[in-house]
């Protein structure tokens, strides 16, 4: 017996009086003990299959067809008080974001004793010892101690393992994993997924695995199914479908994602995947208007699951015709280090006093500790590390947003202080382009009044021709029609208000960027055109930059150097090829080797160690 | 900022909340043709007499007379004058001190933030209807000292409700944005900060309006308000207090005209609040 | 967490110390602005012009404003208030004469209070979703629009003079002696055993501790609802649904307490506007407590008197938020344990 098996599941939500399938005909089967991943980028429907299971999905979305059997019984027309019997014992749920899943006001004790006690009528005693053995078996030092303390005082890895713990204690035939490292630090990874293997492997657990990642589940999966727009638009045997895909959009998104061995160039798949609501007009296969292979019959029909090969489909017209998918053809070189250093920075310090109160003295937290660098024109340097590393401050010194304790900032050999900052223009000649797309653009100003945003400031005070000239001009610069001139932030994708973001920093003709983790939280394909983007601008406008992130493969393709922080120190910079080739400090050896291989056949070492 | 307010008429409580309220500014500004007697008028001949659908009613005092004599209904419409006055008056003016003290406590933090804090933590360790008294106490009675005394106590009610606002506004990367693109703190404030605050604000105004109008009949009820000259809800109901037992109209029509002004500016801003997408805990009030 | 509660509430006693100079200065300064002249008011009509001087020179108000001050603060910090004028008697003794019946009152109607938010923020979170929403959505907020003091007219219209069910004037019934043991009248009904007295002050007090407690409740439940729509959006209540937790457990085991923490932060600035409260109830039912003082001083321009109570309620409302703050801090594991 299957330990879940769906047929022709169709999960839908009703859009202006229509009702628009989110998941249409999902069919598979998952053998107990063995590992199925769902990837797909955001909007796909990965996460609707385990909301359907707990039949918790969200307002509007319902099952509306197909069936869903956990061990022979179907869940779908089950009754609900026989099905939250389930939960928790036959069924656990690793939740995307640990930190948030744990009850802040309880000890993880007490919500540890509260699983227990639900799954048995163990005397306290019995759940105290089992708890902490739960607790030491995911790897958790001093797990007595561990229960009698709160969410907030662990980091998000540990709370990540007492979820793990928790979700294993009942001995459960299916564990639902949705994005279960994506919350947390690169160096987390690799020991969280391979705890999830190894409780999954010695308890036998059948296993749903949601990733967004394509080489993380050619590592961990048995099977896979690709999701695009709510359709597995392909599955079969993990390893078999990712070294060899059968539908274009699998061979394009993993084009799309830069390389950490090697800098090729990006496949861009034009626009992006549609949403919900433009799916309910959409005839034909709706991957069509960005596939390279496109032909008339995609457009009338939705194309049948072919069989490239033995237990693989791909709904596709063209599935056996699929590898031959050509490269664009630039490929960006690195960039040349030769000029002069537009940006030199000695000695950089950033102190905090934190805490202090009463009865304590206040700490001093030293956020950045003697920095220093240089930043050629025409340069583009990586700045990575781990979250609290001290990288996101660097930004906020270099820019003035915070003043540093000591050390010195050049820009063009001039030294930057709060009084010469406004004295000579260093808005105009440092910019900064910020993380959060949707928290970087005031919501109340439109497109064209966002790029020209500084046309209107201090004494400066353009017309309002002159303002649309500019415009038409940064638009055309990031590739987006000029008719979006007059929207509203509001009515752009997160990629397009990152283009803005870009534009409007690049609207003073700065000589150099400074990009605080700009493509995280972008999908793979919105990711591979903003990277496109900016290296075509360096070429047309000429400028340094100093991108901040914690995404090697990003670093790997756009950059030329880079400055690895652990701890407020930058432990190790160099050319990217050099660093990343031969790492010298074990914190840079611990980033990269986080990074699963690009080849779906090759090994991860850092997933075979356990075994 | 125009679409929203629009769209929030849409909402049938806010319609009917907005009707209500210009019905009691209709009243306010035209009491003197609506009215049809004036409302000093003492006619000791008809004193406490009931409302005309009561036994004895007379039909030449619509809602019968108080006491004295005068007559409830033009009474009645004074004070909807008095009321509106201090209403509009009084949450203007603590609304214009509140938030330009707020925008500057948020937006620039650091020791202004620290003073203007402890400031508002001081007038707050004062109950708002201990300070009001005692605030008339030193003003006198009169129209004008209710609106004074009401701004001196409810500047703060804005100053905490918008600084926390502020805060979180500031804490967008678009103010830190609009700095490094060279505005001033002035620009920033006006055209960055600002028109994020505004739909609070407007919401807060109208729930002061309704705590103005409370507030008023509180003070003009002890015999602290307007003065005795001028016809005030508060006024008629300690009047009326005294003679619960011969004509009880007289005590409910001036708490139904309170009951239904303030709930029509707690209504509305309410509605105001969800259309405009208002984050305001509830905390704020 | 002893330790922490500790040193929050030292913190506030340091923190009060500075507040409460600058609050009696405030209100020396306005109540010295009047237009009135405490040694005239103090003397019989028919003093001489010579009489009220030397009652000035006596009264120290010949003295600059910072020394009467001093005087005043001097004096406070020994216990004595100065004298009512009105009353002729320390306006310290007044106030602790009167403030425990108010007390008495403000924790019946807080104890009321809490009770209905608590049930109605309960009652109106399960209709979320269902037709009576809007209904029930406007029924709280036509309750908020009445004050206290409409509540108290209302009360004492509907149940004393209409339906004649409850009292509505004074603490005890008249003819009832009023005994004076720890001036908690409950408390010194029962010291002496008089049952019929204590009952008769339970009657007395419930038309009063409804009203204010029904004035109150409308804030604490429309914020304990929307508390809770906060909380169910959090992650933790989705894990502990996927652990197969019963919606009743999810309510009272997680999402309940995580509410109450907004909840409480409220509680304790309306709790401190509802000792204030106060005032205007006693003065509707004739209550003999602080408000009633209050409103008597007000009225009569009794500066000393005037001064102490309002100095009174400073310190009351003080001691209330510092009550719901240290308890705060014991709900509260993040303020608690670092």
């Amino acid at each position: 017996m299957f330990a879940l098996q769906a047929k022709d599941l169709t999960v839908s939500v009703r859009i202006d009086s229509a009702t628009v399938p989110a998941i249409r005909t999902l069919s598979f089967d998952l053998a107990p003990g063995k590992i199925l991943g769902l990837v797909g980028e955001s909007g796909a429907g990965k996460s609707m299959l385990g909301r359907a299971i707990a039949q918790l999905l969200p307002p509007g979305f319902s099952i509306t067809g197909g069936s869903l059997s956990f061990e022979g019984k179907d869940l779908v027309p089950m009754p609900a008080a026989e099905r939250r019997a389930l939960l928790g014992r036959a069924i656990a749920f690793i939740p995307q974001a640990p930190m948030t899943a744990l009850n802040p006001v309880q000890t993880i004790g007490a919500q540890f004793d509260e699983h227990l006690t639900r799954l048995d009528g163990a005397s306290a005693a019995d759940r105290h010892s089992r708890a902490i053995a739960m607790l030491e078996a995911a790897r958790l030092p001093n797990a007595a101690d561990l229960l009698r303390q709160y969410p907030h005082q662990l980091s998000g890895g540990m709370c990540q393992r007492v979820l793990i713990a928790m979700a294993f204690a009942s001995n459960p035939r299916l564990v639902i994993a949705d994005e279960p490292t994506t919350a947390l630090d690169v160096t987390m990874h690799p020991p969280i997924i391979r705890l999830i293997a190894d409780m999954q492997k010695s308890h036998g657990t059948a296993a749903i695995f949601i990733t967004h990642d394509l080489r993380l589940a050619a590592q961990i999966c048995d099977d896979v199914i690709v999701l695009y727009a709510g359709r597995a638009i392909e599955s079969g045997p993990a390893r078999a479908v990712l070294a060899n895909p059968a539908h274009p959009y699998t061979r394009c998104l993993q084009l799309a994602n830069p390389s950490m061995a090697e800098r090729r160039a990006l496949y861009v798949m034009p626009e992006q995947m549609p949403s919900l609501r433009q799916l309910a007009h959409m005839a034909g296969c709706h991957f069509a208007p960005r596939c390279p292979q496109v032909t008339a019959e995609c457009s009338d029909a939705a194309p049948p699951d072919i069989s490239p090969a033995e237990e693989r489909s791909a709904a596709c017209f063209h599935a056996l015709t699929t590898p031959a998918i050509a490269l664009g053809e630039r490929t960006p070189d690195a960039a040349s280090s030769s000029g002069r250093a537009v940006l030199e920075v000695q000695g950089l310090q950033k102190r905090y006093a934190a805490g202090g109160g009463l009865l304590s003295a206040p700490r001093t937290v030293t956020a950045v500790k003697d920095a220093s660098f240089q930043i050629a024109e025409n340069e583009f340097v990586a700045l990575v590390g781990e979250s609290g590393s001290g990288k996101s401050t660097i930004a906020k010194l270099l820019v003035g947003l915070e003043r540093p304790t000591s050390g010195r900032i050049l820009l063009n050999g001039e030294e930057l202080t709060p009084e010469t900052r406004q004295t000579m223009q260093s808005a105009n000649a440092m910019q900064m382009v910020f993380q959060d797309p949707y928290s970087a653009l005031n919501p109340r100003r439109r497109v064209a009044s966002l790029v020209t945003q500084a046309m209107e400031a201090g004494s400066r005070h353009a017309d309002w021709d002159e303002r649309m000239a500019r415009t038409r001009e940064l638009l055309r610069d990031i590739g987006m029609p000029e008719d979006f001139a007059t929207r509203l932030p509001g009515q752009l994708s997160g990629g397009q208000r990152q283009r803005v973001n870009i534009a409007r920093a690049l609207c003073a003709i700065p000589k150099i960027l400074i990009a605080d983790e700009i493509v995280s939280g972008l999908d793979v394909s919105i990711q591979a055109q903003l990277l496109n983007l900016l290296a075509r601008l360096r070429d047309e406008l000429d400028f340094a930059m100093l991108i901040i992130s914690h995404d090697l493969s990003v670093v790997r393709h756009l950059c030329s150097r880079v400055l690895v922080m652990f701890r407020g120190e930058i432990v190790e910079q160099g050319p990217v090829e050099t660093v990343f080739g031969n790492p010298q400090h074990p914190h840079t050896k611990a980033l990269i080797a986080s990074v699963p291989p690009d080849d779906p056949t090759a090994a991860w070492p850092m997933l075979q160690a356990a075994n | 900022m125009a679409g929203p307010l629009l769209r929030a008429l849409r909402s049938p409580r806010v319609s009917i909340a907005l009707g209500m309220i210009l019905g009691i500014v209709f009243c306010a500004i035209f009491a003197g043709t609506i009215a049809p007697h004036d409302p000093g008028d003492q006619n000791l001949l008809s004193i406490l007499t009931p409302p005309v659908w009561a036994d004895g009613g007379d039909p030449s005092f619509l809602l019968g007379t108080d006491s004295l004599g005068r007559d409830v209904l033009s009474r009645l419409i004074y004070g909807a004058r008095t009321a509106m006055l201090v209403a509009v008056f009084a949450s203007l003016g603590a609304m214009i001190i509140g938030t330009i003290l707020a925008h500057i406590s948020g937006y620039f933090g650091g020791v202004i933030d620290w003073i203007i804090g402890r400031a508002v933590d001081i007038w707050m360790s004062f109950p708002p209807v201990i300070l009001s008294l005692i605030l008339m106490v030193g003003l006198g009675v009169g129209l004008s000292k209710v609106i004074l005394a009401i701004i001196l106590v409810d500047w703060t009610r804005f100053c905490r409700v918008l600084r926390s606002e502020v805060l979180i506004v500031t804490r967008n990367d678009y103010v830190a944005a609009a700095r490094l693109l060279g505005f001033t703190h002035w620009q920033t404030i006006t055209r960055e900060v600002l028109p994020a605050t505004l739909p609070l604000l407007i919401t807060l105004i109208s729930l002061e309006m309704a705590i103005a109008v409370v507030v008023e009949a509180i003070l003009s009820f002890v015999g602290l308000g307007v003065g005795a000259d001028q016809p005030a809800w508060g006024q008629m109901i300690a009047d009326a207090r005294q003679y619960v037992y011969q004509s009880p109209w007289n005590l409910l029509l001036p708490v139904i005209a309170i009951f239904l002004t303030v709930a029509a500016f707690n209504v509305l801003g309410d509605g105001l609040r969800r259309t405009l997408d208002v984050r305001l805990s509830e905390t704020g009030r | 967490m002893i330790a922490t509660v500790i040193t929050l509430i030292a913190r506030r006693l340091v923190a009060a110390i500075p507040i409460l100079l600058i609050v009696s200065a405030l209100l020396f300064c306005v109540l010295r602005a009047l237009p009135v002249d405490p040694a005239a008011m103090s003397l019989p009509p028919n003093a001489t012009i010579e009489e009220v001087e030397a009652k000035r020179k006596e009264m120290g108000l010949d003295k600059p404003l910072v020394q009467q001050y001093a005087i005043w603060l001097k004096g406070a910090l020994h216990g004595d208030f100065g004298a009512s004028i009105q009353f002729r008697r320390q306006a310290g003794t007044l106030v602790a004469s009167t403030l425990p019946a108010t007390i008495q009152l403000a924790v019946a109607a807080m104890a009321i209070a809490g009770i209905l938010g608590l049930a109605g923020g309960l009652v109106l979170f399960r209709l979320r979703g269902t037709l009576l929403e809007p209904v029930a959505d406007l029924l709280s907020i036509l309750l908020l629009s009445i004050p206290e003091f409409l509540w108290g007219l209302i009360l004492l219209f509907v149940f004393g003079v209409l339906l004649h069910l409850l009292p509505f004037t004074g603490a005890v019934a008249p003819g009832l002696p009023i005994p004076h043991v720890t001036g908690f009248l409950l408390l010194d009904a029962l010291l002496i055993g008089r049952l019929d007295i204590f009952l008769s002050a339970c009657q007395h007090l419930i038309l009063p501790s409804i009203a204010l407690g029904l004035a109150f409740s409308p804030t604490i439940m429309r914020v304990l609802r929307s508390s809770l729509f906060d909380v169910y959006h959090e992650d933790y209540i989705t894990q502990a649904r996927l652990r197969g937790l019963s919606e009743q457990q999810v309510l009272i085991g997680h999402a309940l307490k995580n509410a109450a923490l907004p909840t409480l932060t409220l509680a304790g600035v309306q709790f401190g506007i509802l000792f204030s409260g106060t005032l205007l109830v006693e003065v509707i039912y004739s209550y003999p407590g602080m408000g009633n003082l209050m409103v008597d001083a007000v009225r009569n321009a009794d500066l000393p008197l005037i001064q102490t109570i309002g100095l009174t309620y400073c310190v009351v409302v003080l001691i209330i938020n510092t009550a719901v703050d240290s308890l705060y801090v014991v709900m509260n594991p993040k303020l608690r344990v670092r």
